[in-house]
Formats: C-alpha cells, sequence, structure tokens
C-alpha cells in the first residue's frame, strides 16, 4: 500500500506512467536493433533484425522446422511432457507430504533423503535415466516428475507441519472424527503452502523439459532451439526462445488465476511472512 | 522433554539415511541381477573406482567449479549493481527494466543454442549461461528489497543528514542485504543447474561432461557415482554460502529472531 501510493504520488509529478517509459524504452530498443542491423554493425548470421524475425515467425508456424513440425506442434509436445510429468508429481507428492508433514518422527526421518534429493540436478539424471528407460517419452517425462515432485513435497510438509495446532483443537473440541479433521481442517489450511510449491514446480518443470528436449528429440521447443542452432539458423533459434519465454509466462498467469479462483482465502499471501 | 524429542529427531535422520543406503543395496544385490545397469552402492564405488581414475575425477570436478565460480560471480555483482541501481534512480529503472524483464520469463537452459551460435562452443558459453543462472534471481531480489525498505529508516538517515551516495551505500544498501543474500542462494542453486546442464549438453570436459560420458561408455556406476557427487558438490557450496554469507555477515539481521 505504501510503496504504491509513493509511486502514484512521483509518477503523477512526472506526468508519465511507468508503463510509458517502458512502452518507449521497448519501441526504443527494437529501433536501434532494426537500425544498427541495417547499417551492418550487427552480423545478420549471429543476431538478425526484428523484421527478419518476424518473417521467420510467419514460416515456424506455417512451414515449421524441421520441415512441417510448426512450432504449435513443438509447443504441443512440450505442453504434453509438461502435464503428464507435472500431474504425476502432483497426485504422488501432495498426499506423501500431508503424510510426513503431520508425523514428527516421519518428518525427521526422511529429512536428510529430501535434502539431498532435492539438491540432485534434476538435469544430471538425464543419462541415467537414458540408460534406464532410453531415449524416449518415459524418460522426458520422468525427468519432469522427478523435478517437480520434491518442491511439491516440501511445501506440503512444511504446509501440514505449521497448521496451526489451535484450528485442530477446535476441530477436536467440536467432536471431529480424525478423518473429518484432515479434510476439513489440515488439508485446507495446508494449500496455500502446496500452491507456492505447484508454482516453484511449474517453474522447474519447465526449465527441466526444455534442457531435456535438446538431447535426443526433435519435436519439443527445446528440440526446435537445438536443431536450428545445428543449422546455424540464428532467426529460428531467436524465435523459438521467445516462444518459450512466452509459454512460461502464460502457464505462471494461469496458475496465479487459479490459486486466486481455488484459494480466496490465500490473497495476501505474499504480504504474511512465512 | 524438548531435548529428548530433538534427540530422537537426530536418530530418525540418521536411520532414515542409513536405511535408505542398506535398502538400495538389498534391493540391488537380492532383486536385480544385472548389477552393471542397476549397481548397489558397493558395485558403484568398486566399479568407479575401477575405471575412473582420482586425478581424473578432481580435474571434472575443478573446471566445473571454475566455471560455475566465474559464472556466477559475474551473474552475483551485476545482479546487485543493477538492483541496486534500478531501486535507487526510478526512471532509470524503470527504463532498464524493461530489456531484464522481457528476457526474464526464457529459462536459463532456453539461452543455451544462442549462447553458443554467439559465444561458440568453448568455455564463454558455459560461463553465460551460469551467469544467467544467477543473474536474475539475484536482481530480483536485490530490487524488490530496494523497493520495500522501512522509509523510516532512510527518513532518520536523512534527519541525521545523510545525502546521496552516502545514503545509499551506508544506509540503503545494508538494509537490503538481507534480500540480497536471499537472492544469492537462489541463485547459486540455479547456476548450479544451469552448470550441469551446460556441460551435459555441450561440453567435453566437466561433471556434467564427465556422466554424459559415461552413458556413452555404458558404465551406470559412474553415472550414479557422478549424480551423487553432483548432489553432494551442491549440498556443501550451498550449506558454505549459507554460513559464509547469512551467519557471519548478517548476524545482526538474525539476532533475536528464531532464525539464530
Amino acid at each position: 500500500m505504501r510503496r504504491s501510493a509513493d509511486k502514484a504520488r512521483s509518477l503523477k509529478r512526472k506526468g508519465v506512467t511507468d508503463f510509458q517509459i517502458k512502452l518507449i524504452t521497448l519501441l526504443g530498443l527494437l529501433i536501434l536493433w532494426e537500425t544498427l542491423s541495417r547499417l551492418g554493425y550487427i552480423s545478420p548470421l549471429s543476431l538478425p533484425r526484428p523484421t527478419r524475425l518476424a518473417s521467420t515467425l510467419w514460416d515456424l508456424s506455417v512451414y515449421g522446422f524441421p520441415t512441417d513440425i510448426t512450432v504449435w506442434l513443438h509447443i504441443r509436445a512440450t505442453m504434453s511432457r509438461i502435464v503428464q510429468g507435472y500431474l504425476l508429481a502432483t497426485v504422488v507428492a501432495i498426499p506423501l507430504g500431508l503424510i510426513i508433514g503431520r508425523s514428527y518422527l516421519l518428518e525427521r526421518g526422511t529429512n536428510p533423503i529430501i535434502t539431498f534429493a532435492r539438491s540432485v540436478a534434476t538435469i544430471s539424471l538425464l543419462p541415467l535415466a537414458i540408460a534406464w528407460f532410453g531415449v524416449n517419452e518415459l524418460s522426458r517425462v520422468l525427468l519432469i516428475m522427478y523435478g517437480a515432485f520434491w518442491a511439491i513435497l516440501t511445501n506440503t510438509i512444511q504446509g501440514a507441519r505449521s497448521v496451526d495446532t489451535n484450528f485442530i483443537n477446535v476441530g477436536r473440541m467440536f467432536g471431529a472424527k480424525r478423518s473429518r479433521i484432515f479434510f476439513r481442517v489440515i488439508l485446507p489450511a495446508t494449500l496455500p503452502r502446496i500452491f507456492a510449491g505447484l508454482k516453484i514446480a511449474l517453474g522447474i518443470s519447465f526449465m527441466v523439459i526444455i534442457g531435456v528436449e535438446m538431447i535426443g528429440t526433435v519435436e519439443g521447443l527445446g528440440a526446435l532451439i537445438q536443431q536450428a542452432r545445428f543449422f546455424y539458423k540464428s532467426d529460428m533459434a531467436i524465435d523459438g526462445t521467445i516462444f518459450i519465454g512466452l509459454l512460461g509466462l502464460i502457464l505462471s498467469v494461469l496458475l496465479d488465476w487459479v490459486e486466486r479462483l481455488l484459494l480466496p482465502w490465500a490473497v495476501g499471501l505474499e504480504e504474511v511472512k512465512r | 522433554m524438548r531435548t529428548a524429542r530433538l534427540r530422537q529427531g537426530l536418530m530418525a535422520s540418521w536411520s532414515g539415511f542409513i536405511l535408505l543406503i542398506v535398502f538400495w543395496q538389498l534391493i540391488s544385490s537380492v532383486l536385480i541381477t544385472d548389477s552393471s545397469l542397476f549397481p548397489g552402492p558397493v558395485q558403484v564405488m568398486r566399479s568407479t573406482m575401477q575405471n575412473l581414475a582420482l586425478a581424473r575425477l578432481l580435474q571434472h570436478l575443478g573446471i566445473s567449479l571454475q566455471r560455475i565460480g566465474l559464472g556466477f560471480a559475474i551473474g552475483a555483482v551485476s545482479g546487485i549493481i543493477l538492483g541496486v541501481t534500478c531501486g535507487w534512480y526510478r526512471t532509470l529503472g524503470s527504463v532498464l527494466r524493461t530489456p531484464i524483464e522481457l528476457v526474464r520469463p526464457v529459462p536459463p537452459l532456453a539461452w543455451i543454442p544462442l549462447a553458443i551460435i554467439w559465444l561458440g562452443l568453448g568455455e564463454s558459453s558455459k560461463v553465460f549461461i551460469i551467469f544467467l543462472g544467477a543473474f536474475f534471481p539475484v536482481f530480483t531480489n536485490t530490487y524488490k528489497g530496494m523497493t520495500t525498505i522501512e522509509p523510516n529508516i532512510i527518513r532518520s538517515a536523512q534527519m541525521l543528514g545523510l545525502k546521496g551516495s552516502r545514503l545509499l551505500l551506508r544506509v540503503v544498501v545494508p538494509a537490503t542485504l538481507p534480500d540480497i543474500a536471499t537472492g544469492i542462494r537462489v541463485g547459486w542453486s540455479y547456476s548450479f543447474g544451469c552448470m550441469v546442464a551446460a556441460e551435459l549438453i555441450a561440453a567435453q570436459s566437466g561433471l556434467g561432461y564427465l556422466i554424459m560420458h559415461a552413458r556413452e561408455l555404458g558404465i551406470t556406476a559412474i553415472i550414479v557415482f557422478g549424480i551423487v557427487l553432483i548432489g553432494v558438490t551442491n549440498l556443501i557450496t550451498d550449506y558454505l554460502i549459507q554460513e559464509l554469507i547469512l551467519k557471519r555477515k548478517l548476524r545482526w539481521h538474525f539476532l533475536g529472531t528464531e532464525q539464530v
């Protein structure tokens, strides 16, 4: 509140909004880039100019690269992998996290394993997954699952552990059974934290899949930019990278929206110290 | 009562860890016949010692640490400088943040192909990817710290006559340090993942290359050993950073709070 008020005051003084400054900067950068490129200061081979990127965008969405795999098919391949691995992780991690989080000994006993498993770089499991399952969809989905799993699990555990004891006591006082307390008190109280984990996990899955797709496949956004690199098509690589950024942005906005829809009581969670 | 519970917890931690290793060994020696593909802890150690000279292992480890050290240092320093600048000068901040925020949603790994096109297959492309992994968390956290600073701190300093760069460097930046520290820790774990990925996809040396190469040679034991080594290195370095920065330099921040 304080911040936005301060901000509004200072901007009114200057007569330009933050948004206007950003828009002007963006346009300025694009024009500068285009001009420098046309004047020959930037090599079109390594950094093609914006107009070139726009026309490549058309090629990518109509003809595709490699031939016939349009950018939409790449997005579909990437998304389907993310969804599969992410859902698998969610389905296993949330119940497990709730159980572990409600038991002190279980929490302590699994803690070192979880700490270690989290610090294993997910992408470093790729060679092992390839050796075990081969270069295929299963390996990719399992890697996403691994990356997402630990983020969701640790957050669920933290959430379940720190449920206010008073909530549970009140439930008990009203004579609720254990199962009822679990589903009506502990689960809702843990949900905001679970969502925090889901958000982190989505970012991780997205990062993992792009890396994983760079090895052994031609379908998917990661594969697109890696193939473009092999053939030195920097315009395709840049466009693909832009698509990856956009997709990541859309996914995180979507999850924010779902969170607000499902958890109206968790609004302002960012402001709460946790 | 409390210490007894803590001791119980500590026991549970250790037994959990030991149980896991015993369990792993049991499964691999009882259930699984193909121990070259699914090695147990004993086979992993034995096979790694046979197939991998210690000097070579240390060489890979050294190269990886060198890369991450360089990339992380550049990323953290530029992240702090830009974050402080963007937080202190509002209009300049808006201008600088435009390109940064446009680029931010792209995961660092997605830059690998472009890094190779721009910088070639040498060291600089890997360092660049690691740099990106460190830069964004450090920048975002520093900027957040700068913009959410308690105004009364600044007002008090101004009342005492501090102005300009002295106000910035003596009061505002120190007040932002806890957020910078958070950024540094997150940034370290990001750049660690970036380092492994970059070495896996495009390198001829380093820990990531070590495990990818072991797969080509078909020595699963080295892959497993490498994965564990990467995990352990990550744990140790993260712990060191936490100890160094959070406990020593920022002790004042945690005094009187639970986090001590």
